[in-house]
């Protein structure tokens, strides 16, 4: 497939690293030469520095050529009139990110008039993140598939019972579930049995929920149901304004505190429900005075990754039961969630996780990114005449970051083993590490046929 | 540093050039010469300890801009050293150090000889030595790359270290990609070039060494007086236009081939290339027409080779042009320093080069009219950044500073300056002949070892655009810790 990324900031650099690792021709245009000099520096793409609203600059990336053109630049207009025009230039498809929200409630509109395949709003989609993990019962949860059939959980080893030291294949395990990988120091690990736990490793356990459930609360993990009635919101940029528009439609108190007196007036005016209060986050005594840690959750959504972070770690010096963290630079992550944060929140990898989604299309029900976009999740209906359907996984010669998590079949949550045959129709969710995404296509989906494997692949 | 995957690309390097002797032994087998043999040994010694390089374990594939320096530092010293062992061995060259001279000559397309006698050399032998300069033309390790899998981000770094010219672009998304698109524009120019040599009446064998010595700028003939030994004008013209030919930007046919014509035509570094050659050609035609009063057509083509062959850093020789008048041959003295454009197979300096230098001083003058202007340095109406700027500018510095320590050093040989300075300029710029003692009908078999060992360095820093070799003379380099 030919990609053309336009714009070069944190999500376009994540994008191309995404679609580079597979056998993808990706293509970059941006005006700045620093931003192109790291992209080419670390990743196999070509790079033209251009501005991508100019026919001229999209005529020279071959733009008729290119299966799929995702705008990206840092304005909504210039996204918006990319996809637009690439799409009239000859483009398959184009997508453009678009984050004010005046244009993303008539995305819709948009959509069909500039016949944008795809609108994408960042502060949208993780602010529907954030509040799908505060509204979740059980603490541990991280992603459903299958409609809540089955889980995928994080669990630290730190704060379970005793298995640190262990083998895998000596773990007792009653319950049906399975340790997809295994996160140790920043990188991703598919373990098979003779793996040993480590006393600081993060557990990925996929499972039927209940199984994932009750095998966390046996180990240790609080099994309390979380209620959150009251939330706290640093920050009342778009990602702030989203957030509190869901939480309010559910009902729950919404304090936002920002700095900025016009934004305040703002948000004050659309918000009748919310209490919104014009101060610095940073400021401990406003904190304290604003009775913020007696609340349920604190979100912490400032433009600054370090301040959301050091706050978050004060919420948790003060007690605080959850503590949600916006970070918008991958690398950080390995390291806060061993600080005690319960939740960074990555805006950038929510983003390239759901353009993925939209581009793998109806192939793939369900993706999410982790750790950064290491490792991704998958969830998938195997269709006929795909290659894990013609024998037992024993006998499949299926790649070692390549792990089969779970298996819905006919209602039935089954945790495959080597005797396993998957049958076409099953719902299976796939974990594997990112440079293994190549291999889906190849392994869960029905073959190409010959010469027709163009038509199929530019369709 | 990354060490194992230094050893593993270089031995996968080192593997690819076993095989490259093939043509040179199937030449020795077919002209039914002892000499042959010799291939078969070092061919089989060279897959060996390539093979054992590759068995290196590293810690990841990762190759960054350090470790792809030495890659390509490192990798043409050993093709080099492999590569001079048929000369050695065979008994061609009795001495090991005028074995690699001639090797590091061929590689890096230079065409400075040490033979006195080339006819009476095998065969096989001499077309080892012209396929060098075809190896060497494009880009070893480039062309390792077109055939190797991928090495990912790595390859770019290493395209960037080998390639010609101030600025490396990809021709496609992947490094692999681009490697193939250059090399079957190199192929198709050589395939070319080979038929049209063979209707003058060329054998294919004699076809194929002069192609290899024109395509990749190089010079190696097999006749002890170069393309003079052809009286045929037709081969005369055929070689000089692929030498301009090759000079040229080889991503320009990649453009012309996808139908962009604009973009060749509006190329102001192709444009300004063929303005030189033009020029030149022009004073030199009118001067010797003004002293010997020959013929118009004959006096034109020998004024075309000579400056084709020098401007493009190819070192064939029709005439000797030491036998010319003062003005036409300081014209093509000066013409050692302009070189092919970036991205040819072209040495010496490059065209881009000086159209940015020559930019610069035309701001400077307007700067001074109007002290308060904006102008900005613009080549095919890109702004041009300022380190790029810089960096031709300290190339340049860095290229006459050489030149003047190389000169210095040479002139310990008890020769005049004018050879020493020509010879520094003919090895540096990869040209090979060059003024005095070692003009055209002249070598460089009488300099002493250690001479020569620097006149391989030089050729070796020039081929890699100076800044390659340098940088790992410098202790900086090699500090692991920051």
């Amino acid at each position: 497939m030919k990609v053309l990324i336009i714009g070069m900031g944190k999500l376009g650099f994540q994008l191309a690293d995404a679609f580079s690792i597979k056998d993808n021709d990706v293509t970059v245009m941006d005006q700045k030469q620093t931003a192109l000099q790291k992209t080419t520096d670390q990743l196999d793409v070509m790079a033209y520095q251009h501005n991508g609203v100019e026919l001229s600059s999209l005529n020279k990336a071959s733009i008729g050529e290119m299966d799929l053109t995702i705008a990206v630049t840092d304005d909504d207009e210039t996204n918006i009139l990319i996809a637009f025009l690439a799409k009239r230039m000859g483009c398959n498809r184009s997508i453009a990110r678009v984050r004010n929200p005046e244009y993303s409630r008539q995305s819709d509109f948009i959509k069909k008039e500039m016949e944008i395949d795809f609108i994408v709003n960042p502060e949208h989609s993780t602010a529907i993140e954030i509040k799908n993990y505060l509204m979740r019962d059980m603490v541990i949860h991280m992603e459903d598939f299958a409609q809540g059939r089955i889980s995928l959980a994080d669990v630290h080893v730190n704060s379970m019972c005793d298995i640190a030291g262990i083998k895998l294949k000596d773990l007792d395990i009653q319950e049906k579930v399975l340790v997809a990988a295994i996160a140790r120091e920043g990188e991703v690990i598919i373990p098979y049995g003779d793996t040993m736990i480590e006393g600081t490793d993060v557990l990925y356990l996929i499972g039927e929920s209940e199984d994932v459930a009750s095998f966390s609360g046996r180990c240790g993990v609080p099994m309390e149901k979380k209620e959150i009635n009251s939330v706290v919101i640093l920050g009342g940029g778009r990602l702030g304004y989203y957030l509190a528009e869901y939480l309010t439609d559910l009902g729950i108190s919404i304090k936002i505190i920002e700095q900025n007196r016009e934004r305040c007036k703002y948000l004050a005016e659309n918000f009748g429900n919310a209490l919104i209060i014009n101060g610095d986050g940073t400021d401990l005594s406003l904190l304290k005075e604003e009775n913020v840690f007696d609340a349920d959750a604190l979100v912490c959504l400032t433009g600054l990754d370090e301040e959301n972070l050091l706050l978050a770690l004060l919420a948790k010096q003060f007690g605080m039961q959850h503590v949600i963290s916006k970070v918008s630079r991958p690398n950080y992550i390995p390291i806060i969630e061993k600080l005690g944060v319960d939740v960074a929140i990555n805006p950038v990898t929510i983003t390239a996780g759901e353009i993925l989604r939209y581009v793998l299309g109806g192939k793939v029900a369900s993706i999410s990114l982790l750790l950064g976009g290491a490792a991704e999740a998958l969830e998938l209906i195997i269709q006929p005449e795909a290659y894990v359907t013609r024998d037992q996984l024993q006998y499949l010669d299926l790649p070692k970051g390549i792990i089969i998590g779970a298996v819905l079949r006919e209602g039935n949550v089954l945790i495959p083993d080597g005797m396993t045959h998957i049958q076409p129709g099953d719902r299976v969710v796939v974990f594997m590490l990112s440079s293994e995404m190549s291999n889906v296509e190849k392994y869960f989906l029905p073959p190409r046929r010959g010469l027709l494997s163009e038509l199929w692949n530019n369709r | 540093m990354n060490y194992g995957i230094i050893a593993k690309v270089i031995g996968s390097l080192l593997i690819f050039e076993a095989a490259m002797f093939l043509p040179a032994f199937m030449a020795g087998v077919y002209y039914d010469e002892t000499s042959s043999l010799v291939f078969l040994g070092v061919m089989l010694l060279t897959l060996v300890v390539g093979g054992i390089l590759t068995r290196f374990t590293h810690s990841s594939r990762d190759i960054r801009a350090k470790e792809a320096l030495i890659i390509v530092a490192g990798g043409w010293v050993a093709v080099s050293a492999f590569g001079a062992l048929p000369f050695y061995l065979s008994g061609a060259i009795p001495s090991y150090m005028d074995a690699f001279f001639e090797t590091v000559s061929g590689l890096t397309t230079t065409g400075a000889t040490i033979l006195h006698d080339i006819e009476s050399l095998d065969k096989g032998i001499l077309f080892w030595r012209s396929f060098t300069h075809w190896l060497g033309g494009m880009g070893i390790l480039v062309l390792t790359l077109a055939v190797l899998p991928a090495l990912g981000v790595g390859g770019f770094q290493i395209f960037k270290a080998e390639t010609p010219g101030p600025v490396a672009d990809k021709l496609a998304p992947k490094m692999k990609h681009t490697a193939v698109i250059l090399y079957t524009a190199y192929f198709g120019i050589t395939v070319l070039e080979t038929v049209l040599l063979m209707f003058g009446g060329l054998s294919l064998y004699e076809a194929l060494v002069h192609t290899f010595g024109t395509v990749g700028t190089g010079g190696f003939s097999t006749l002890n007086s170069s393309i003079g030994g052809y009286s045929s004008a037709y081969v005369q013209w055929v070689i000089a236009i692929f030498m301009v030919a090759s000079g040229v930007n080889f991503s320009l046919y990649y453009a012309a081939y996808r139908k962009r014509l604009s973009d060749v035509f509006q190329n102001e570094e192709l444009r300004f290339y063929l303005l030189i050659i033009i020029t030149a050609t022009m004073l030199i035609f009118f001067d010797l027409q003004w002293v010997f009063h020959g013929s118009v057509f004959t006096t034109l083509r020998h004024s075309f080779f000579q400056v084709a062959s020098i401007m493009t850093t190819t070192g064939y020789a029709t005439v000797d042009y030491e036998q010319w008048p003062v003005f036409s041959q300081s014209v093509l003295f000066f013409l050692m320093f302009v070189g092919g454009c970036a991205g040819s197979t072209g040495g010496s300096i490059k065209v881009i080069r000086l159209l940015v230098l020559v930019k610069l001083v035309k701001r400077e003058i307007m700067h001074i009219l109007h002290p308060r202007a904006m102008l900005p340095v613009k080549i095919h109406k890109r702004l041009l950044e300022a380190d790029v700027i810089a960096s031709v500018t300290s190339f340049y510095v860095l290229y006459l500073l050489i030149m003047a320590a190389g000169t210095m050093l040479l002139t310990l040989e008890n020769i005049d300056i004018i050879s020493a300075f020509s010879a520094v300029a003919a090895t540096l710029g990869n040209i090979g002949p060059g003024f005095g003692f070692v003009g055209p009908t002249q070598n460089y078999a009488d300099f002493s070892m250690p001479a020569k060992g620097l006149m391989s360095v030089l050729m070796l820093m020039g081929r890699l655009e100076l800044f390659t070799v340098f940088i790992l003379m410098t202790p900086d380099f090699w500090k692991e810790r920051a």
